[in-house]
């Protein structure tokens, strides 16, 4: 553990991988409420071909074009579901699933065509599937800290707005909030939070980040700032648990190590947890949450 | 829609997947009275073979690469126009030994209807390095040991001297006079790594290309990657071979072309953490060579840049460590 | 909290609803002219006039995809229509929303939200406080008042999924009394409710009346249309009828309106007929 401080490479990672688990739990907790959780799984694969055309134009692999390729494609991905949804029969997840899938599949060609060019320095790509996050250096931390800074900025802003899209969006445009605006809003930030993430856990493995911390919060609280602070917690102890697991063998890589640290706190809180985990049901007798009025059908 | 245009769909799209089937091959090696009189077709794999191709073939080749300049091999993946290129051969030439590990499936498909060679098939198989993480596989990066590459060769000769009797003696020639040319490389590299002095004689780049190329001419050799650029590095990798530089004192690291800058970067901000430095010594070529009409276009250009970037990499120390 | 116009005076609570004049000339609260509204070139509302006088206590009934709930989207602007227009006190609606207060369904949220009765009421003050401003403790005072209104203050940090659906009505209820309106929409604020907690709606509803302001639900049950609403609008796409109850809740138009289906009419008239 005191390797956490001595050792640069493990502090550099660790420090990244904090910063994404944080972000990503904080906007993923709005996801999840709103049940968008396949959002963060079609952003970050619609991704992909915005990173290699940021490749192909630029001819740099530098992290800034990629990032910001990959955050235009995210970004285009979700303007295109919502357009899907409000003129087509498609709902919602379908539109998602077609996003996703295409633009992928658009990514993984346009790869496959980088191979070809003789350009020595094209290698690299590939390595955005799944993470590279052992080697972040000092820089790219910095940049996800302040690109993950302004984002809980803005959410910290716009509370009420979000909480308001999140529960009732109808009232919401009733009162006179341009809701539209506020969901745009709400999903780039989620964007934000997903490029951020992309080097260090990678295309694939994004989509749990945004996930597993806002649904294991869930569990443990009813009120949405506390589960917005839990699940940034749950974010951050994945991220450093497995930058420290990652350290402790040779080959273990770093992207699927946060993953799988996620996950298990998202497991431990559907069994566990007071009043919703599954085993807490079956060893306590179940007392009425009702009050003593007659329940309504 | 309506039932005549749903069938008419239907059989368009039969009619497509057949078309997409492709030509099927006859199969067998060529008429060699037939070859002598054209050019023959020759698919290769990575650069480094077809360059031995070029020297040993000349003009009687028509030939294409898969692999170009910065494409790492361990990663890539046969396109639709490779594989009609490859059902289009006379003769196929691959690294073997999973170095072209996504391309298994499509050299298996086409044994029988193409004559496939994998131009290491001749080495020894003692003299395969056996890393412990393979578990059984073999070290695929062979061509850094000048005297393996000359083995191949021989296999690139015999092949084209099988599959064309009638032009054997220009194949003899020619690969005669390129293997001298290896030979003099090989001695020129032997020469040049001993002008590093012993203790730094420590070569460290991003993957673990380069094992051969200790072996032959006494090198300790390190890398991020392991043996493959598919499988990801962990912190631990990373921060222990930082470790390892500060305590040897070494001087400079190397980049490869098909790998990223970004994995050298950070370990050379991890060494500086601890208060060392090390400089970036150079780019060197590991699996992949230059782009063509370049001299590290050709494979004995490519092992001449190698050494040099490595002993004047490794030779420029002093005391307190200078870029 | 319904602003009261100085002219009316509060009457109490009674089954009956409230007798004033028909005579006397009123202000229109809400007016919709040539309403028309489609779903993928199917027409829910079509050519649809409607006059709602201030101060009433107003039912709209028909049938299932009658377009009732339509109706009170496109006055609020939450549906894109395909003709006609909204007026609210004379005025285009977006120009009067301050005045205007929703109460929508209560299936159209998820009450496991993790959030609290308090909470939930506070959001109607959102519209007062516009952009990024946070509620603080004047707006959870006007929130308890509210809540005070429909009986809930026990419950005001209760999580709301652990209300029962009278419950739920009554903090939507609460939340539409937060802000300074004087029209109310209603989504079927009876739907599901115990018979205590509709007796209890009912008599806000009649409050909010005799304070002035206009009350507009969409109501399911015609059983209770005379007893607890003075004017009623009868829809089935089209505007069948609107306006007293007494006169217009006729078995003619009900039969017009449902198409015929004759056990319920007879006691649905028979009723309005007892009351005369």
């Amino acid at each position: 553990m005191f390797d956490l401080f001595t050792d640069y490479t493990l502090r550099t990672v660790a420090l990244g991988a904090g910063i994404l688990g944080i972000v990503s739990g904080v906007l993923g907790s709005f996801t999840v409420l709103r049940q968008q959780s396949l959002l963060g799984d079609a952003i970050s694969h619609a991704a992909l071909p915005g990173i290699v055309l940021a490749f192909l134009l630029t001819g740099s692999n530098e992290s800034l074009p990629l990032i910001l390729g990959a955050g235009l494609a995210g970004w285009i991905g979700t303007l295109l579901v919502r357009a899907i949804v409000r003129n087509t029969r498609i709902k919602n997840d379908g539109a998602l699933g077609l996003v996703l899938s295409v633009f992928f599949g658009v990514g993984l060609m346009l790869l496959t065509y980088s191979q070809s060019r003789p350009d020595a320095s094209q290698a690299g790509l590939d390595k955005f599937l799944f993470g590279q996050a052992a080697a972040l250096l000092r820089n790219d931390v910095i940049t996800m800290a302040i690109l993950g800074g302004v984002a809980i900025v803005v959410v910290g802003l716009f509370w009420k707005e979000f909480k308001l899209l999140s529960f009732d969006p109808e009232f919401g445009r009733v009162l006179g909030f341009r809701m539209g605006a506020i969901d745009v809003l709400l999903t780039t930030l989620v964007v934000i939070a997903i490029v951020i993430g992309l080097q260090t856990v990678g295309v694939v493995l994004m989509s749990a980040m945004v996930v597993a911390p806002g649904a294991a919060a869930r569990q443990w609280t009813d009120r949405l700032g506390v589960m917005v602070c839990l699940s940034a917690l749950f974010g951050a102890l994945a991220g450093v648990t497995g930058a420290l697991l990652s350290s402790t063998g040779a080959r273990l890589p770093t992207g699927p190590m946060i993953v799988l640290s996620a996950s298990v706190i998202v497991v431990v809180s559907l069994l566990v947890a007071p009043n919703r985990g599954l085993l807490w049901d079956r060893t306590r007798s179940r007392s009425s949450a009702l009050p003593a009025e007659e329940v309504a059908s | 829609m309506g039932r005549l245009t749903l069938r008419a769909v239907l059989a368009v799209c039969l009619l497509a997947a057949l078309a997409a089937c492709g030509p099927v091959h006859a199969g067998g090696a060529p008429d060699p009275e037939e070859i002598a009189a054209r050019e023959i077709n020759v698919v290769t794999t990575i650069a480094q073979i077809g360059d031995v191709v070029r020297n040993v073939a000349g003009d009687r080749v028509d030939l294409v690469e898969l692999m170009g300049p910065g494409i790492d091999p361990h990663l890539y993946r046969a396109s639709e126009g490779d594989v009609v290129s490859l059902a289009d051969a006379d003769i196929v030439f691959y690294n073997g030994l999973h170095l072209e590990a996504k391309m298994a499936d499509v050299f298996e498909k086409m044994q029988g209807s193409v004559t496939t060679v994998a131009v290491t098939d001749e080495i020894d198989r003692n003299e395969l390095l056996n890393p412990p993480e393979f578990e059984g596989a073999y070290d695929p990066h062979v061509w850094f040991d000048v005297s393996k590459w000359m083995s191949v060769t021989e296999v690139i000769r015999d092949s084209f001297v099988e599959i064309d009797p009638e032009h054997a003696q220009l194949y003899e020639d020619n690969a005669r006079a390129y293997l001298a040319e290896l030979e003099e490389l090989d001695r020129y590299v032997a020469e040049q790594a001993q002008r590093t002095p012993e203790e730094q004689r420590v070569l460290i780049t991003a993957h673990d290309a380069f094992n051969y190329f200790g072996n032959a001419y006494d090198f300790e050799v390190r890398g991020l990657q392991g043996i493959s650029t598919a499988s990801e590095t962990g912190t631990a990798d990373l921060s222990g071979l930082a470790d390892f530089i500060v305590e040897r004192e070494i001087p400079a690291i190397f980049v490869e072309t098909s790998v990223p800058q970004r994995f050298v970067e950070a370990l050379r901000e991890a060494v500086a953490a601890q208060g060392s430095e090390v400089s970036i010594g150079g780019s060197l070529y590991s699996d992949a060579m230059g782009d063509a009409g370049t001299p590290e276009g050709t494979y004995i250009g490519m092992v001449r840049h190698n050494i040099d970037t490595i002993v004047a990499g490794l030779s420029g120390r002093s005391e307190g460590g200078e870029s | 909290m319904a602003q009261a116009p100085a002219t009316e005076s509060l009457a109490t609570g009674t089954d009956k609803g409230s007798a004033v004049s028909p005579s006397r000339p009123r202000d229109i609260a809400i007016e919709v002219m040539d309403l028309t509204a489609a779903y993928r070139d199917k027409p829910v509302l079509w050519d649809v006039d409607m006059s709602v006088p201030a101060g009433v206590l107003m039912a709209i009934v028909g049938p299932n995809g009658a377009g009732k709930t339509t109706l009170i989207k496109a006055i609020l602007g939450l549906v894109d229509i395909s003709a006609g227009r909204v007026l609210v006190g004379g005025k285009p609606y977006e120009q009067q929303r301050r005045r205007v207060a929703y109460v929508p369904q209560r299936g159209s949220v998820d009450w496991d939200f993790p959030t609290t009765v308090l909470d939930v009421v506070m959001m109607g003050r959102y519209g007062e406080l516009g952009w990024i401003k946070r509620p603080g403790a004047r707006e959870k005072q006007a929130a308890m008042e509210a809540l005070d209104k429909v009986a809930m203050t026990d419950y005001a940090q209760r999580q709301i999924s652990q209300l029962s659906g009278g419950q739920q009505q009554r903090v939507f209820l609460a939340r539409s009394l937060v802000q300074d309106a004087d029209v109310f929409l209603m989504d079927e604020p009876f739907q599901g409710v115990d018979a205590t907690t509709e007796r209890a709606i009912v008599t806000l509803l009649q409050e909010l009346r005799d304070s002035g302001a206009t009350v507009v639900c969409v109501h399911h049950d015609l059983q209770t249309v005379t007893e607890y609403f003075d004017w009623v609008t009868l829809l089935n796409v089209r505007r069948i009828a609107s306006g007293p109850t007494r006169d217009v809740f006729t078995e003619e138009n009900l039969r017009a309106t449902y198409g015929g289906r004759m056990a319920w009419l007879k006691s649905a008239s028979q009723t309005e007929r007892s009351q005369d």
